[in-house]
């Protein structure tokens, strides 16, 4: 995988610390003599969301007694603790006796015995820091908004100091594909695509994701089997969205950082501002009453007008926050159908019809036991 | 290898403390022993060396430069019926040209060679457990392999020493590291008996050869309030080296998966918890595991492996519990909200008020996406005075806890409320 990452077979008493020389310097003269065994698989892992697990095979002449191999691997930056040297043939007769490690050295030894002269294949397992890794999608949005094909990337870069001149890098979902990787090298790679996802576009007022009572536009994709995902976790990654204009071609229409996705879960992607789709917040009631010493409650009606400049009807989605104890109060718009997600958030579901035709929305509330 | 000191050296001049110009022979080490504690920086070492006496009063000197020996730890013994009945210590000099020399004065009685035994401690020796499991692809089970890591940055090199390791907490109330600094010389010996008691009892027997070399045995005893690991024959570790040995392995440990949301012990986050016990049952129980770090892989078919994660465990007596914190886990999720907040019983006094009670409504949905069934414990804490209420079999794990325990199916997603009543200023209880 690296030159400077070098296995070395050392006839017995030929790695040995350098008799006589015991000065405290950081590095203690060691005389080797090496042979380089190839590498033979090399497997690089994307399993853990922090971590890099490299394996790789290699297979090492040993004499009848006791062997030292010496490991070292400069200028990459290996985990040493978390090195596992281990034969491939589990039942193998040959045993790791001890690990040494010299002082100052990115390298250790290993005392192996045999119980005859012969070749064994073991594999090599330990941690590489620096290869970062990088998830991104594609979505390509049906002209009708109603499906999608859904892409996904996976992306390394090796800053590892190391080069792999032929590994299968294995990604969190099990996907692998094998490349040639450079140190200092970037590689992205397609690793899934699902065709005629289903997918919901919905427009949203929430004050907390737009300040300004903007209308935002969202892609809602539902992690699940039903709707042509369900098959892993989507990781974090960024969402590049393009739109089939009908002619052949697309459009890019957005992008937004998609979350960490369970299966089961939504990923919720913000496209844009809905232009065409107004909302004009007023408070029209706002009374204290029930006051008893220093508690009272306080009366709230707020009102909502909404347009819809659009030749279509449109389905808004109004997300409220009232914190504290309060209570709904029986002439809110739409009262049998909102929802009240937790305590202090609720979410109402206008339809407003076409071409500018106003709705309004009554919010009445009462904040209970306020002091 | 003998550039390092300690030098033994029997002096053969004239006895004058003084004197500059000394011939010395220097006699090799017959053997060594290093019993390395890991709750401090402390390691006993004693070696034997055969040295020739003649008859009166013979020097013997002994000196550490460059070392991190504790003077006042320095002793020496006969060994044997006829070095004891011939030798006699008359007494320990500490000369005031060296820091890092002393010069005792034997009277012998019968000119010949006899073993003597030197003991000292020294810091810059220490050990560490480490573990390594290979956990299987569904979690149940996991192959543990325990190390033992040996570092020496004594100054000395130790050849074919015979290592013996202690698990335990003792109590020292100087370290050793400032008593071997200039200044603390001085003969404030201090008794070992009781060390060299306690490692003539927990001598391991040797293991069976069987014609090839093989991980050494590392054999466990257990003695008053700590534990003495005993590696099987010698091994040679240079100053600064260090140098791992397989203290024991353990293949198909039953294990038990739970993902508890237990913020006192496991943090914030709903996480994914292994456990087994360090007994029999689980293959294990021999002896305690020394504190170390744990190294996971999960096993993910063909002898290949994956990363799972590295915590640092605890000391864990014989028959206790391990659990191993992986982290949260996608596949098993927990969401928890408020659904409801209300306050209740307002009390009044001068138009202020003084006392009222909160009322809360939380819901809990844990759904399991894994294709295997799983367990889950939830703990939720609260203050003050509070009631606690709930249709689903919660019970009480402290005064300000309450935990559940339940199996949740491969697929399996379930939803559990409870109300809690607290009440504040004059309500309070």
């Amino acid at each position: 995988m690296n030159k400077r990452l070098i296995l070395t077979l050392a006839g017995a008493a030929l790695v040995a610390s350098a008799i006589g020389i015991s000065q405290p310097e950081p590095a203690q003269a060691r005389i080797k003599l090496a042979t380089l065994p190839d590498k033979e698989a090399v497997v690089v892992r994307f399993d853990h969301p922090n971590q890099v697990l490299v394996e790789e095979e290699r297979t090492i002449s040993l004499q009848k007694g006791v062997n030292t191999v010496d490991f070292s691997w400069a200028g990459t930056n290996i985990d040493k603790g978390s090195i596992v040297f281990r034969a491939v043939n589990a039942n193998s007769k040959v045993e790791i006796l001890s690990t040494s490690y010299p002082p100052g050295e990115a390298a250790l030894t290993w005392s192996i015995a045999s119980p005859d002269a012969r070749s064994e294949k073991f594999r090599l397992s330990y941690l590489m820091a620096n290869i970062q890794r990088e998830t991104d999608y594609r979505a390509i949005v049906s002209n009708d908004e109603k499906t999608l094909t859904f892409k996904h990337y996976f992306k390394i870069r090796n800053w590892s100091g190391g080069h792999f001149d032929s590994a299968d890098f294995i990604t969190r979902d099990g996907k692998t594909f094998e490349k040639a990787l450079e140190n200092g090298e970037a590689k992205r790679v397609l690793v899934n695509k699902w065709d005629k996802v289903k997918l919901t576009k919905e427009y949203v007022y929430d004050t907390q994701r737009q300040y300004e009572g903007k209308v935002l536009t969202d892609y809602v994709l539902k992690n699940t089997k039903e709707m042509g995902l369900g098959a892993i976790p989507l990781e974090y990654g960024k969402v590049r969205i393009y739109q089939d204009d009908g002619k052949g071609t697309t459009a890019f229409t957005g992008e937004d950082w998609g979350t960490f996705t369970p299966i089961g879960d939504d990923m919720r992607l913000n496209i844009g501002i809905a232009q065409d789709i107004k909302v004009e917040f007023k408070r029209m009631v706002n009374d204290v009453e029930n006051r008893r010493g220093n508690v009272y409650d306080r009366d709230i009606e707020d009102e909502y007008e909404i347009k819809n400049f659009k030749d279509t009807e449109a389905t808004l989605i109004l997300t409220l926050r009232v914190d504290g104890e309060w209570e709904m109060q029986k002439d809110s718009s739409g009262f049998e159908s909102y929802e009240r997600i937790d305590n202090e958030t609720i979410k109402f579901k206008v339809k407003c019809p076409a071409k500018g035709e106003p709705v309004k929305l009554k919010f009445h509330y009462k904040q209970l036991n306020i002091w | 290898m003998r550039l390092l000191i300690p030098i033994l050296a029997l002096a053969l001049l004239a006895p004058a403390l003084s004197a500059k110009e000394e011939l010395v022979t220097l006699p090799e080490r017959d053997s060594v022993q290093l019993t390395i504690y890991n709750s401090e920086d402390l390691t006993l070492v004693r070696e034997r060396r055969t040295l020739t006496f003649k008859e009166g009063d013979n020097r013997i000197q002994f000196s550490w430069a460059n070392t991190l020996i504790d003077p006042t730890s320095v002793e020496f013994q006969p060994v044997g019926k006829d070095a004891r009945d011939a030798l006699e210590i008359q007494d320990t000099s500490y000369p005031a040209e060296s820091h890092e020399m002393l010069i005792w004065t034997v009277t012998c009685s019968k000119p010949a060679g006899y073993e003597v035994e030197i003991s000292y401690f020294t810091s810059g020796i220490s050990w560490q457990a480490e573990y390594t499991g290979m956990v299987s692809k569904n979690d149940d089970t996991a192959d543990i392999t325990a190390y033992v890591t040996v570092t020496n940055n004594s100054g000395e090199e130790y050849e074919n020493a015979q290592v013996r390791l202690v698990v335990g907490v003792i109590h020292l109330v100087e370290r050793i590291v400032d008593l071997a600094q200039p200044g603390h010389g001085g003969g404030r010996g201090m008794p070992q008996d009781r060390w060299r008691e306690m490692e003539e009892e927990a001598q391991g027997e040797p293991a069976a050869d069987n014609g090839m070399a093989r991980p050494k045995a590392i054999q466990k005893a257990g003695l008053s309030e700590y534990y003495i690991y005993t590696v099987e024959g010698t091994e040679t570790i240079p100053n600064r080296w260090s140098k791992r040995l397989r203290s024991f392995q353990v293949k198909g440990v039953p294990l038990k998966t739970v993902y508890r949301l237990e913020p006192a012990k496991f943090g914030p986050y709903f996480t994914k918890v292994l456990e087994f016990k360090n007994d029999e049952e689980h293959k294990l129980g021999k002896e305690p595991l020394p504190d170390g770090m744990i190294r996971l892989y999960k096993d993910v078919g063909a002898g290949r492996l994956a990363w799972m994660g590295v915590l640092q465990s605890k000391y864990i007596p014989k028959g206790d519990e391990v659990k191993i914190n992986i982290g949260p886990d996608a596949e098993c999720t927990l969401k928890s909200k408020r659904t409801g907040y209300k306050k209740k019983d307002l009390a009044f006094r001068y138009n202020s008020i003084v006392g009222w009670t909160i009322v809360e409504d939380h819901e809990l949905v844990v759904h399991n996406f894994r294709d295997i069934d799983v367990e889950v414990e939830i703990h939720q804490s609260f203050q003050g005075d509070f009631d606690f209420d709930s249709e689903d079999k919660f019970e009480k794990h402290d005064a300000s806890t309450q935990k559940i325990h339940f199996t949740l199916k491969a697929g399996q997603e379930i939803k559990l409320t409870y109300k809690v009543t607290t009440r504040y200023g004059t309500n309070r209880k």
